[in-house]
């Protein structure tokens, strides 16, 4: 670890990157992540890396496609409508079983939108934004040393699982300034040796990189071995944080930037004599259900919070299946819930439960 | 000891520029604050054409409230994605009934608004502040401050009267870590000939009997997200 710096969230991530050994960067800027390419197109060039920005996010997402099948470390970055952009070529790398890692820092929609910190991208990120049966890992920074630190896992399990990976971090996480402390530079000769890889086949077997087989039992074949590998996933890489819990009769359920400001909720409420708790998923997929699950058991209503109509409260209906009442609270279209109307709803709630 | 009015050139402009995230945007709106205490008309103009969000135009209720002039682009435009300078800034540059203290956006990109605004600014005096934070990424040494400095001026076509020193890492922010900012800019003061201004304090920090700074210090208020707020 070096000395702490001062970043904004988007350079954090660009320099998180880079210290996990990666050296490719494909992208189109678009606010409110303009800086982590713009940090990118000073510094690859310093550590011998590429940094190409492409005509569009249709085609950052198909250089991202090439460079992952050398089995380098690739990533690209973008805000919400550059992401829906990048769904189709998503699909194909994740049907290629390809590791690279994208990085969405989300702004208000739909649509056009603004250019205002947002978590409506949530159902996109986590159910499967392009087509066919594919997932992608969903890692939700709440704090930037949290988002260095995700950054540079997200490399790792990549290429553990030859799977994309995305940082879901909304336009709040992007823009502010935390002191960080960023991880030494990664040795590039210890990075894992990819035998699949296209690296030329010179004296060997060609190596085949594809998404399809015209035969649908053989394409069947290939979608189990997702499965397979999603299964895999699911049972390893569910990471979550659990705050205040022990005594809690009510749990606050917010990732990212709404789960720092439902810490400042439960401190406020905890003031008041109200035991309340949060859970905070930080693997968006995989869901961290059991977690919750066994959380839901012991509180009288969990109240979500989201910059959103309510996305990541449907994951979370599932996870409590019943076992008691879920309430929702959240903005849309870049406006930040604040600690005291956040508050003030669920003190309605425990007033409304009651009765 | 603390920076105070007499330190000030004869100057009612007062121009804040630098690099990225550096602290221009919250040290301009102190310091327009600062100024308030002593003078009835004071302004401050939101030039930053480059970042989305943190910019004076978000603190215009509390500016105004506090009896300081905002320019800035009109409330219907305030969110939107373009790079806009407000057009009145001019008459406020003119006005000698005013103070104007201007915030500039990051970079060579931010700084070229300035030389936009170079044949007004050529007419009266001003005074401007590079603003500088030493735990920022690309601005750890002398030589990198000393190339920005001169890139700077250049693209922004002014003199660069004072460096600030806003070496800082948030509410970690120590004492110690302002004083290793102050030794690495003594040494680009040296270099470049620029004086610096000033060392920034946060107000949470007790300076004690500033016997150890050898610069003056300007504590400030924080305005932004950091940490556990947001």
């Amino acid at each position: 670890m070096s000395e702490k710096l001062m970043v904004k969230g988007t350079e954090a991530i660009a320099e998180a990157a880079i210290r996990a050994g990666c050296r490719n960067y494909f992208g189109y800027p678009i606010t409110p992540q303009s800086e982590l390419a713009e940090y990118m197109s000073r510094r690859l060039p310093q550590v011998g890396g590429i940094f190409l920005q492409a005509e569009s996010e249709v085609a950052a997402v198909n250089m991202v496609y090439g460079a992952a099948s050398t089995g380098k470390r690739v990533m690209t970055s973008t805000s919400s409508p550059g992401f829906s952009l990048m769904q189709e070529g998503i699909s194909y790398i994740a049907a290629a079983q390809l590791p690279c890692v994208f990085v969405n820092v989300v702004r208000g929609g739909p649509g056009l939108g603004d250019i205002q910190p947002a978590q409506s991208d949530y159902f996109q990120a986590t159910k499967g934004g392009g087509h066919g049966d594919y997932k992608l890992i969903v890692l939700a920074p709440s704090t930037l040393q949290e988002a260095v630190d995700l950054t540079y896992l997200a490399f790792d399990l990549a290429d553990e699982y030859r799977n994309p990976v995305l940082i879901l971090a909304d336009g709040m996480i992007g823009q502010m300034m935390e002191p960080v402390e960023f991880p030494e530079l990664r040795d590039l000769s210890t990075l894992p040796k990819h035998e699949w890889a296209l690296t030329g086949c010179k004296g060997r077997e060609p190596n085949k990189v594809t998404s399809f087989n015209i035969d649908p039992y053989k394409l069947e074949e290939m979608n189990k071995e997702c499965q397979k590998k999603y299964q895999k996933i699911m049972e390893g890489e569910r990471r979550s944080e659990n705050y205040m819990i022990e005594d809690a009769e009510y749990l606050l359920v917010a990732h990212g930037t709404m789960a720092r400001i439902t810490k400042t909720v439960i401190r406020e409420a905890r003031s008041k004599g109200i035991k309340v708790g949060l859970f905070r998923p930080i693997t968006l997929w995989p869901y961290p259900y059991e977690e919750l699950s066994k959380l839901s058991e012991n509180v009288r209503f969990i109240l979500t919070v989201e910059m959103s109509v309510g996305q990541m409260v449907e994951d979370v209906k599932l996870a409590v299946n019943g076992k008691t009442d879920v309430f929702f609270y959240g903005r849309t279209a870049g406006v930040i819930p604040t600690p005291n109307e956040i508050l003030e709803r669920f003190e309605q709630l425990i007033r409304m439960v009651k009765v | 000891m603390n920076f105070t009015p007499s330190d000030l050139k004869n100057s009612r402009i007062f121009i804040f520029l630098g690099p990225f995230g550096s602290g221009k945007t919250e040290l301009a709106i102190n310091f327009a604050l600062w100024r308030r205490e002593f003078k009835e008309e004071v302004s401050i103009a939101d030039l930053d054409i480059i970042s989305p969000y943190f910019r004076v135009r978000d603190h215009m209720d509390y500016l105004l409230e506090n009896g300081i002039e905002v320019i800035a682009p009109v409330r219907e435009l305030m969110y939107a994605d373009l790079p806009i300078v407000p057009p009145n800034v001019v008459g406020y540059i003119a006005n000698k009934n005013y103070e104007l203290i201007m915030d500039i956006g990051g970079e060579n990109d931010g700084a070229a608004v300035l030389g936009a605004l170079k044949n007004y600014l050529d007419e009266f005096e001003y005074t401007s502040f590079m603003v500088l934070n030493t735990r920022r990424p690309f601005y750890r040494d002398i030589k990198s401050i000393l190339d920005l400095i001169e890139r700077l001026a250049s693209t922004a076509r002014i003199r660069i009267d004072y460096l600030v020193n806003n070496t800082n890492i948030g509410r970690e922010t120590t004492l110690d870590l302002i004083k290793e900012g102050e030794r690495l800019l003594e040494k680009v003061s040296h270099e470049s000939g620029v004086p610096i201004a000033f060392s920034v304090v946060p107000d949470f920090l007790d300076v004690g009997t500033f016997e150890d700074f050898k610069n003056k210090l300007f504590t400030i208020k924080r305005f932004f997200p950091n940490d556990q707020e947001v």
